[in-house]
């Protein structure tokens, strides 16, 4: 407490702000995922009888190709959503902070818009669109490009649905922080690399895109998080070659055949996956800033 | 001459933006056309105009059960995210305290936990406790998962005010709750506008975690994912996506000039 007595004089105490929302997390937030770990180790168990610790279901987790085989499916997924995602968003994120126009925040709203709407109806649209009899294929079947009778049936359930419509989900979100990055850079820097005769591709290469780099990497980081663990947008046009490791984590806890100790390993794991990446970044941003 | 941009960059590049914006909005304007579409199933060849799926979703009680709840789920979560997110907002940008950095990593590790792993978490935390499945589980859930995007917005508003004018406040010998009414609400409302919008929109379209901890009451999402199991609602859902697609737009176009409006003011 570095403050005089007198400016501290009336204020609400700081537990008293902190208590509640603190209480909140621990009780519906930490203590939930505390019990997910008692669960992956059999001390805690809803089927009654005898449990005690073991390591069982790790042992089967950490030796099942099935399961870390499609954790690394859905890694390279998310590889791919991420990179699509931030390779489309980078160019125009870099026209609207540095072109100059001076609608520039009206644009941004225009590109950011699609994202604060609904997630679920976005993908009904894409449902509604890549299906066999779908506007697509109708579309060209009718247009006469292609016969009615074949139409391109790998376009809904399959993996490339699940990326392409991730990546439309993402891109508006992912301009942001680019923008942000972009924006905040000084231009005199631009012109100083003109001023010595660097050519714009070179002071991109050396100037504005190192620059801009704490933007793509949270840009990155933000995409392949969630993506990573998804299981609604495969589960609506994914099929069975577009499903995900979260697919399997929902399914390990649904009807039919649950399992749900080795539905907490599965949990737990990606969360252990999270968590690390997650230090990372912010080992990462804390760095940036320092310098 | 333009250090950034060639003149042929910027042509290149506005295009580009053009073609983004026409993928992002596409899939929506499809949608806008098929809900007028007089047909059971939305393709191509168009058959005609007609308001049916509209008249269809608007007698549709399920339907409308579905939205009403949501609606109440999603104002009573963001009314308590943003109360707490107040609370926790102030302690973060006003003070110093032992651990404010395991403090504030708490309270945004919501932001990246997986909602599958979030979902399954709360509803092997309610069988333990034995608190049965309803609507107020899935607030709760909603609450959790809205906080740290009102502190995301709250605490920047917080730290770009003048601590000056609240000093002023409890030297004219105004308590805290008074200051706190009179001088720091008025100047964050701006902020609390929004940090209550993206705690409602939240938690109106957040399936994943709802689909776990929900009980017999539908919330909308979880409506609609059920509905996308039979073709004979799509062209219904389509009209209810377009009714919903376009409010929200409208909403936020109006909330972005409103704050905007209402910020020049405040620094005026």
């Amino acid at each position: 407490m570095g403050r005089s007595q007198g400016s501290l004089r009336g204020h609400i105490a700081t537990p008293a702000l902190l208590g509640l929302p603190v209480a909140w997390l621990i009780a519906f937030f930490v203590v939930p995922i505390v019990i997910v770990g008692l669960y992956s180790v059999d001390v805690y168990s809803l089927f009654p009888g005898a449990h005690g610790f073991t390591l069982g279901a790790w042992h089967g987790f950490l030796h099942s190709s099935v399961y870390l085989g499609l954790f690394w499916k859905s890694v390279k997924m998310a590889l791919i959503v991420s990179a699509v995602v931030v390779a489309l968003a980078y160019p125009v994120a870099y026209y609207l902070a540095l072109s100059g126009t001076k609608r520039k925040y009206v644009l941004l709203l225009v590109l950011i818009a699609p994202f604060l709407t609904s997630y679920l109806l976005r993908v009904l649209a894409w449902k509604v669109i890549l299906g066999n009899n779908g506007v697509l294929n109708s579309f060209l079947a009718w247009t006469g490009i292609r016969s009615a009778n074949h139409p391109l049936s790998q376009l809904l359930y399959s993996r490339f649905a699940v990326i392409l419509v991730l990546a439309y989900v993402w891109v508006p979100f992912v301009a942001l922080p680019i923008f942000v990055s972009l924006d905040n850079l000084d231009r005199r820097l631009l012109e100083a690399a003109s001023d010595l005769y660097a050519s714009r591709w070179q002071a991109f290469l050396r100037v504005t895109f190192p620059l801009s780099l704490p933007g793509v990497v949270a840009a990155f980081f933000f995409v392949f998080i969630p993506t990573v663990g998804e299981f609604v947008t495969p589960s609506l046009v994914g099929g069975t070659s577009g499903y995900m490791y979260g697919n399997q984590i929902a399914d390990l806890f649904s009807t039919g055949f649950p399992d749900w100790e080795t539905g907490s390993v599965l949990a737990l794991f990606l969360l252990g996956v999270v968590a690390v990446l997650t230090l990372c970044f912010a080992r990462f941003t804390q760095a940036r800033e320092a310098t | 001459m333009d250090v950034a941009l060639s003149r042929n960059g910027r042509r290149l590049l506005s295009g580009f933006f053009a073609l983004l914006v026409v993928f992002l909005y596409a899939p929506i304007a499809v949608l806008l056309i098929f809900s007028f579409n007089d047909s059971d199933i939305p393709a191509f060849p168009l058959s005609g105009f007609t308001t049916r799926w509209y008249h269809q979703f608007a007698t549709n009680p399920d339907l409308k059960a579905a939205l009403g709840t949501s609606a109440i789920v999603a104002a009573i979560s963001s009314a308590g995210a943003v109360a707490l997110g107040i609370l926790a907002s102030i302690a973060l940008a006003r003070r110093r305290f032992v651990g404010k950095s395991v403090v504030s990593a708490v309270l945004l590790a919501p932001l990246v936990i997986p909602y599958i792993v979030f979902g399954i978490s709360l509803l092997l935390f309610f069988h333990a406790t034995g608190i049965p499945r309803s609507l107020l589980t899935v607030v709760i859930g909603h609450i959790v998962i809205s906080l740290p995007y009102t502190i995301l917005v709250l605490v920047p508003r917080l730290t770009q005010i003048d601590t000056g004018v609240e000093e002023a406040a409890y030297d004219l010998g105004a308590g805290p709750y008074r200051t706190f009414g009179l001088i720091v609400l008025p100047l964050i409302l701006p902020a609390v506008v929004s940090a209550w919008l993206i705690a409602f929109t939240t938690s109106f379209d957040e399936y994943a975690v709802a689909s776990f901890v929900v009980g017999t009451r539908q919330t909308f999402p979880i409506y609609l994912y059920s509905a996308l199991r039979f073709p004979s609602n799509l062209p219904q859902v389509i009209a209810v996506a377009v009714v919903v697609l376009v409010v929200s737009l409208i909403v936020i176009v109006g909330a972005e000039i409103a704050r905007r409006f209402a910020e020049r003011r405040l620094a005026a």
